[in-house]
């Protein structure tokens, strides 16, 4: 018998999101425990969908039973069932953590809050387990929506934000579907397995050729790859801190396992890699999205939109492992998916957490928090010790292979940049750390200050979720030699 | 040459769609107009998609005689491809929904800069 | 800026253009889409779907959890005005 899981772990948070809205009109309170419910339903899904593709291998479920080119397929494969594990995970985490943050900053708006943050994550889960092309494209465009609404909602700047965001995302996902059509109108076939055998046949197609550039740019634009990331600082800077704790770790994953699935499993690695080089160019740019989104957050003053140009950063350091187009870059890539969803997860949240209490978020004015608030301080020194990358912390297990990688492929400017990063990141962050811990002189001199600092820690709900999003960071750095060894090294495609 | 243009009109119209479309998206200042862009820009792909489902000598695909004749043989080259129709009935409706979201986030604009220019929205956000 | 997005349309539109020459005529009756996987819709949906109109069976039955999607959609549409627009009002008041 086929396992249910894979289709489930989609419908449930669909349904529970439909639920929200009556419950939430009966009793506004529900709405939070039914988004918990779905969600650890949810995960349990997933982690029911993993335990099956390590024991039994690939999943192939046929919706409606109908076979694969004719229906909608849903396929879970060591890739897949990771990548659902860790967006339902988080998704859940940060359901836990949304409580106190939701009632103050959107008061109002809880119930249709709940429900879109639902669908939003059911998005999410679909575009990861779906085998068809245009299935994905539907999903996409839930995610979208949801994702545009839940930006627009923020603060003063975000409903301009949310509209860019919103251009952007279109003409990302308008190239999409004509990818999708062009490569449909070649092989007659919208199943990803399918066209995985059509295809190679077709590789001199000029139409196969404005395919996949279109797939590339589409998927660029929703990763926010540099130089299409325009849109992704003002969108995370002035969403709600709940929902760029949500979008910033799992929109640019999921759109990084987007692009990993067609590049090599809707077409083969070698098209990508010989026939035409869209492997050493997406190299470059992911080197030059790694230093210029470090670069650009050394210039900001706003902790959070600080964290956003680190994201662009971050992503970078994807598209260089998918970039190397070797075993040791991949496994580093898809590792670094894990570990970037954790370490953004963690930061955000603590910039929500530090939000939350003092309302302030430039760096400037986080003076003394490391004793109001001192285990979120340390959570975020953590978290920041793994983007730089030090051991044992998950960040350095993730760059270790990535550097393995342009070692490997002889790229040497690659390793630069990687080690220049880490550079420039050590900087940004101790400048933070340097704000928050380090008292100035005259005020330390006088002493009358530091009797009116009392510890305001953050609300339980805010800083459990902060804690297991630390504690995630050090237990994948501790056991990445296992998460390798049992899931990703299945995950990376098998002619590498 | 001339046959060559002839006998793929139908995606040089789509082409032409869509470079109005995107140009408007991404060139325009009027946020309206923006979201007309993305509209001549989904419409164009819609034509595309279902300039491809037609083919010389079909019909509709609605299978003539389907009732009270017994089951016949029936031919799939008689009937246009149905499959792009059913996907941009989808599409449609994401369109309408991308629409719908568009304007209610230019609402939210207006009632904070009570301005729909893009400069000018710049303008006062400095 | 203006010069910037001409200069992207009109390369979007040579990669079009570059793509559409290997493209089948239109109307081509053995165009890859019009043979490989549509004639079975065609073919067998009297027998397994009972639904004379095509376009109706494909929809509904073999490709239904893409409606499913489109429904979600549009709910997601709904529900995501309603969230944008709704403080607004209560602020106003």
């Amino acid at each position: 018998m086929t396992p249910q899981s894979p289709v489930l772990l989609v419908v449930i948070p669909l349904i529970f999101a439909f639920l929200t809205l009556p419950f939430g009109w009966w009793r506004k309170g529900l709405c939070y425990p039914i988004t918990l419910v779905a969600l650890s339903l949810s995960f349990l899904a997933s982690l029911h969908t993993l335990h099956t593709v390590i024991t039994t291998g690939t999943i192939h479920y046929w919706l409606g039973n109908w076979e694969p080119p004719w229906g909608i397929e849903y396929v879970v494969d060591h890739l897949n069932a990771f990548v659902l594990v860790i967006v339902s995970f988080v998704s859940l985490v940060v359901a836990i953590y949304s409580k106190r943050s939701v009632e103050q900053e959107l008061p109002e708006k809880i119930v249709f809050f709940y429900c879109v943050f639902l669908l939003q994550v059911a998005g999410l889960l679909g575009i990861v387990v779906t085998g068809d092309m245009f299935n994905l494209y539907v999903f996409l465009e839930i995610a979208s929506l949801a994702g545009y609404a839940l930006i627009a909602i923020g603060e003063d700047g975000a409903p301009f934000a949310s509209f860019n965001y919103l251009i952007f995302g279109t003409i990302g996902a308008c190239f999409y579907l004509l990818g999708v059509g062009y490569l449909y109108v070649s092989t007659g076939s919208l199943n990803m397995a399918d066209l995985f055998q059509i295809l190679p046949d077709l590789y001199q197609s000029k139409v196969v050729l404005v395919a996949f550039a279109f797939f590339m740019v589409g998927v660029g634009l929703k990763m926010a790859l540099f130089p299409l990331h325009v849109w992704l600082p003002d969108a995370y800077t002035y969403a709600p801190s709940t929902v760029s704790a949500l979008l910033a770790p799992l929109m640019t994953k999921v759109g990084a396992y987007v692009m990993i699935r067609i590049m090599f499993t809707v077409f083969k690695p070698q098209f990508c890699i010989e026939l035409i080089p869209v492997t050493t160019i997406l190299g470059w740019m992911a080197a030059g999205a790694i230093l210029f989104g470090a670069v650009m957050a050394l210039a900001q003053t706003d902790l959070k939109r600080m964290l956003a140009y680190i994201l662009v950063s971050e992503v970078g350091y994807i598209a260089l492992g998918v970039g190397l187009a070797n075993r040791a870059g991949l496994t580093g890539a898809i590792l670094h998916i894990l570990n970037d969803s954790f370490m953004m997860l963690a930061l955000f949240l603590v910039v929500g957490a530090i939000m939350y209490r003092s309302g302030k978020r430039e760096i400037s004015q986080l003076r003394y928090l490391h004793r109001r608030m001192p285990f979120t301080m340390a959570a975020f020194v953590i978290a920041a010790l793994s983007v730089i990358g030090i051991p044992p912390t998950c960040g350095f297990f993730s760059k270790w292979y990535l550097i393995l990688g342009a070692i490997d492929a002889s790229q040497w400017a690659f390793v630069a940049v990687l080690l220049v990063s880490s550079l420039l990141n050590v900087i940004l962050f101790f400048r933070v750390i340097e704000h928050a811990y380090l008292e100035p002189d005259e005020e330390h001199a006088g002493g009358g200050s530091e009797l009116a600092i009392t510890i305001e820690e953050a609300p339980l709900s805010m800083l459990v979720p902060i804690l297991i999003a630390t504690a995630g960071i050090m237990v994948f750095g501790v056991l990445s030699g296992k998460i390798i060894s049992t899931v990703i090294q299945f995950a990376v495609p098998k002619c590498f | 040459m001339f046959d060559f243009i002839l006998s793929k009109y139908n995606y040089w119209i789509y082409i032409i769609l869509m470079m109005i479309g995107f140009y408007a998206m991404i060139g325009k200042k009027n946020l309206v107009k923006k979201i007309i862009g993305i509209n001549i820009f989904q419409t164009a792909i819609i034509l595309f998609f279902v300039s491809t489902a037609a083919k010389r000598g079909g019909t509709l695909p609605i299978v003539e005689h389907a009732h009270g004749h017994g089951i016949h043989h029936i031919h799939a080259a008689s009937y246009v491809n149905p499959l792009p129709h059913v996907l941009m009935l989808t599409a449609i409706v994401v369109m309408v929904s991308t629409l719908g979201v568009a304007l209610a986030i230019v609402i939210a604009i207006y009632r904070r800069y009570n301005t729909l220019e893009e400069d000018e929205i710049l303008e006062q956000r400095k | 800026m203006r010069v910037l997005a001409l200069l992207t349309v009109i390369l979007t539109g040579i990669l079009l253009f570059f793509g559409t020459q290997d493209m089948p005529n239109w109307a081509d009756p053995n165009s890859p889409a019009s043979i490989h996987v549509s004639p079975r819709y065609i073919e067998k949906t009297l027998e397994e779907t009972a639904t004379p109109n095509v376009v109706t069976s494909v929809l509904a039955d073999y490709r239904s959890y893409d409606t499913l999607g489109e429904t979600t959609v549009i709910f997601t549409a709904g529900v995501a005005c309603m969230l944008i627009l709704r403080i607004r009002r209560r602020r106003r008041e």
